[in-house]
Formats: structure tokens, C-alpha cells, sequence
């Protein structure tokens, strides 16, 4: 795993070493704290140790009756692209992305709210990180102005805040860290909806909750438990308009 | 002629694959059921399943990977027809006590039980990084988790043993 330098303080550093002990970014901070070097060490000779506990004996390998199998056929060498059908897809490629940049200026058609939360995600994948490390109240105050809504820090470790643009309107959108991973909340004063309305993909699960005249939007890993979130959040945002 | 020389290529590229990582798929299956028996049988089964699908196998570079699935998910599905609890985490079963017992290293015997204990959403991700050398955006692939919750689990998971293993609360 590679880092940069972003990663300046202890917390953040550490972080990221007890997730990967390989984890080689950080260097400017690492040469001056002695106690940084001392927890990677330790994380260093953990993981030798744990490597060497999951490293259990293997037994002699039994090979199952193998059934014969129909129609094999002999393995065929790979096939390069000819030259024509290598411009083809660099030409669809082009294509696309010409597309991709004249659909985003024109502003892209979702079929539901719930879609263009999920694509939002994908589009701010840095907003997930992971990190103990609490945004400062200036920070929050800016994101979320009181005369969207009145939010503090007794909702939980909120570590990203940023204000984005969902179905026209100005959104704050903030991350949280669930049981899980990050968890993603966007609050959207001007967005109402009749009743929740949970959605999910492949990897993530989410609700948009009814709030006054607006709605909140929570979101995370599909197995996090999110009714807990749900309630904080609940509790700290009043609608100021 | 042609079909018999198909076939035995065909042996011949299984056994190799099979060879090269049949310790990975023992090891991962034993941590994942916790349970060398359970391991064995699972292992049996993914070794079929394989074999059946080999030819959907098109790198044998990723050959390590696609095992690892197929062992996941024969582990998944042994556990749904017998209907075993897979989470006791404050007592060693009987089994994990023999698959303790096979291990002659008595020095790692503290950390075996410790890796043991912790929850299955922390130890597997565990495994597949530091025994098995994938990166967190392979174990986020492999476990379809996305990476930052995969760095979650991994810090939450040494730091829950270095825990564990500094108080001496060890069973």
C-alpha cells in the first residue's frame, strides 16, 4: 500500500499502519515521532507473529474422484487484437468519453434520488476514509450553516464534511464511522419524500429518511447496522427554513 | 485421440494449479470454519467444484484468487446444509481445541486462540492479507467490501489482538 504525505499526524499514521504494517507513506512524519516508530514496530513484529500462528500444518492432499468432463477441448493460445479492431476500441473509448463529458455539462438524467446518491458515492470514493480523526466544529459549521440545519458533533465521529450538489439543490454531505466502514449521510432540507425509502447496490445500503419538509439520505455497508445512525442523526438535525 | 490428449492437458493444468496452492486452500479453510475436519471436507469439495469449472479459469495467474472464491464459498455453503453456529467466540469447540492440538508450536498456541476469537468479519480479511498476501483493494474485491471498510476491519482486527495478547486474557 502506498500513502502520501497528506497523512501527517499520529492518529492518521497509525491508522493506516495497523490496517497494512506494510504501509510505506508517511515518511516525513515517521522520521520525527519516536513513538510512531515504536507502534511500527510493533505492528511489524505482530503480523510476523500472527503469520507465523496462521501458518498451521497442512495435511497430505487427498484428490477427490474427478469426474471426466464432456466436451474438453484443447487450450487455445491467447488472441491478440488485430490492429483494426484496436483502433475500433480506442475509437468507442474516445466516443465514450466525449459522451460521458457532454452528458455531465448537461446534467445527467437519474431515474430516481436514490440512484443519484448512489452515483454521487462513486464519484467522492475519498470521502470514505477511514480515520478516528473528528473535523473541527468550523469545519461543520461552515458545511452545514444554520440556516440549513442545526447539526453537532452528539450525532458521532464525524470526519468528512463537504457540500455537494444533489438534484440541483445544495447538499451537505457528511461521513460518519460506523461499526463497519464509513457511513454517509446527506442532508437535504429542500428533497421531500413521503416515506423512508431504502435502497442498496452490490456493496452498499441505504435509507432516505422523511424529515419536515425535507429528507436525510443515510448510507453505508450493506451488513452495517445502520437504525442506531439513523436515530442519532435524527436527533440532531432540525430543519432551520 | 484429440479429445484424450484434451483431457489429459486438462489433468495435467489442475494438478499444477491444484498443487501450487492446495496449502493456501487447507489453511483458508481451516481459519475461515475453524475446524480441520470441516477444512478437509470443504477442501474436498472445493477441489470438485474446480475441477468442474476449470475452464472458466482463463489466467492461471489468477488461479489463487479464484480457489480462495471457491473455498469461501463452499465454506458458506457447508455451514447453510448443516445449519452449524459459526461464532462462538469466547469458548474453543472441541474441534478448534484438536485443530490447537495438531499444532506443535505451543509459543503460538496464545495467538491461535486469540486469531480464534475474533469475530469472522475481522479474522478473514486477516488471513487473506497477511497469510494468503493480498492487498486491501484484493481483499475488498474478494470479500465485495469496499476497501476502506476492508481497512476498517484490518486495524480494528490487530488492534483487538494486540489487546487480547498484551492483557494475557487469552482462554
Amino acid at each position: 500500500m502506498t500513502g502520501g504525505d497528506a497523512i501527517m499526524n499520529c492518529e492518521d499514521y497509525r491508522q493506516a499502519v495497523a490496517a497494512d504494517p506494510s504501509f510505506d507513506g508517511g515518511a516525513g512524519h515517521l522520521a520525527d515521532c519516536s513513538a510512531c516508530q515504536a507502534f511500527r514496530r510493533e505492528m511489524l513484529a505482530l503480523d510476523r507473529t500472527i503469520g507465523r500462528a496462521l501458518a498451521i500444518d497442512v495435511p497430505k492432499l487427498v484428490m477427490p474422484d474427478l469426474p471426466m468432463i464432456d466436451n474438453v477441448v484443447a487450450l487455445r493460445r491467447r488472441q491478440r487484437l488485430s490492429k483494426p479492431a484496436w483502433f475500433a476500441v480506442a475509437a468507442t473509448v474516445v466516443l465514450a468519453a466525449v459522451l460521458g463529458v457532454r452528458m455531465l455539462g448537461s446534467g445527467i438524467q437519474y431515474d430516481s434520488l436514490a440512484d443519484e446518491i448512489l452515483a454521487h458515492l462513486q464519484h467522492e470514493p475519498y470521502a470514505l476514509r477511514v480515520t478516528d480523526q473528528a473535523i473541527t466544529d468550523a469545519r461543520l459549521y461552515k458545511v452545514v450553516p444554520a440556516n440549513i440545519a442545526r447539526m453537532d458533533h452528539s450525532a458521532g465521529l464525524i470526519t468528512y464534511a463537504q457540500t455537494c450538489i444533489i438534484n440541483g439543490n445544495k447538499v451537505p454531505h457528511l461521513v460518519m464511522q460506523g461499526e463497519k466502514g464509513p457511513v454517509t449521510i446527506l442532508l437535504m432540507p429542500d428533497e421531500a419524500v413521503a416515506e423512508a425509502v431504502p435502497f442498496s447496490d452490490a456493496r452498499t445500503r441505504g435509507i432516505i429518511l422523511p424529515v419536515g419538509n425535507g429528507s436525510v439520505a443515510i448510507l453505508g455497508e450493506r451488513d452495517e447496522q445502520l437504525e442506531n445512525i439513523q436515530k442519532s442523526i435524527l436527533q440532531s438535525v432540525m430543519w432551520s427554513t | 485421440m484429440q479429445s484424450n490428449t484434451a483431457q489429459r492437458q486438462r489433468r495435467q493444468r489442475f494438478d499444477r494449479v491444484i498443487g501450487e496452492f492446495h496449502h493456501d486452500m487447507y489453511r483458508y479453510a481451516a481459519w475461515l470454519s475453524r475446524d480441520s475436519s470441516i477444512a478437509q471436507d470443504v477442501v474436498q469439495e472445493a477441489l470438485l467444484r474446480a475441477w468442474k469449472s476449470l475452464d472458466a479459469l482463463r489466467d492461471d495467474a489468477a488461479a489463487k484468487p479464484w480457489l480462495l472464491t471457491i473455498v469461501r464459498r463452499e465454506n458458506a455453503r457447508y455451514f447453510e446444509r448443516k445449519r452449524l453456529d459459526t461464532v462462538d467466540i469466547d469458548n474453543l469447540t472441541p474441534a478448534q481445541s484438536a485443530l490447537l492440538a495438531e499444532q506443535p508450536d505451543e509459543q503460538l498456541d496464545d495467538v491461535r486462540k486469540a486469531i480464534y476469537a475474533l469475530e469472522d468479519d475481522y479474522r478473514e480479511p486477516l488471513v487473506l492479507q497477511v497469510l494468503m498476501g493480498f492487498s486491501t483493494s484484493e481483499i475488498a474485491e474478494q470479500l465485495g467490501l469496499k476497501q476502506g471498510a476492508v481497512l476498517t476491519r484490518l486495524h480494528r482486527a490487530r488492534l483487538k489482538l494486540k489487546a487480547t495478547l498484551t492483557s494475557g486474557a487469552v482462554e
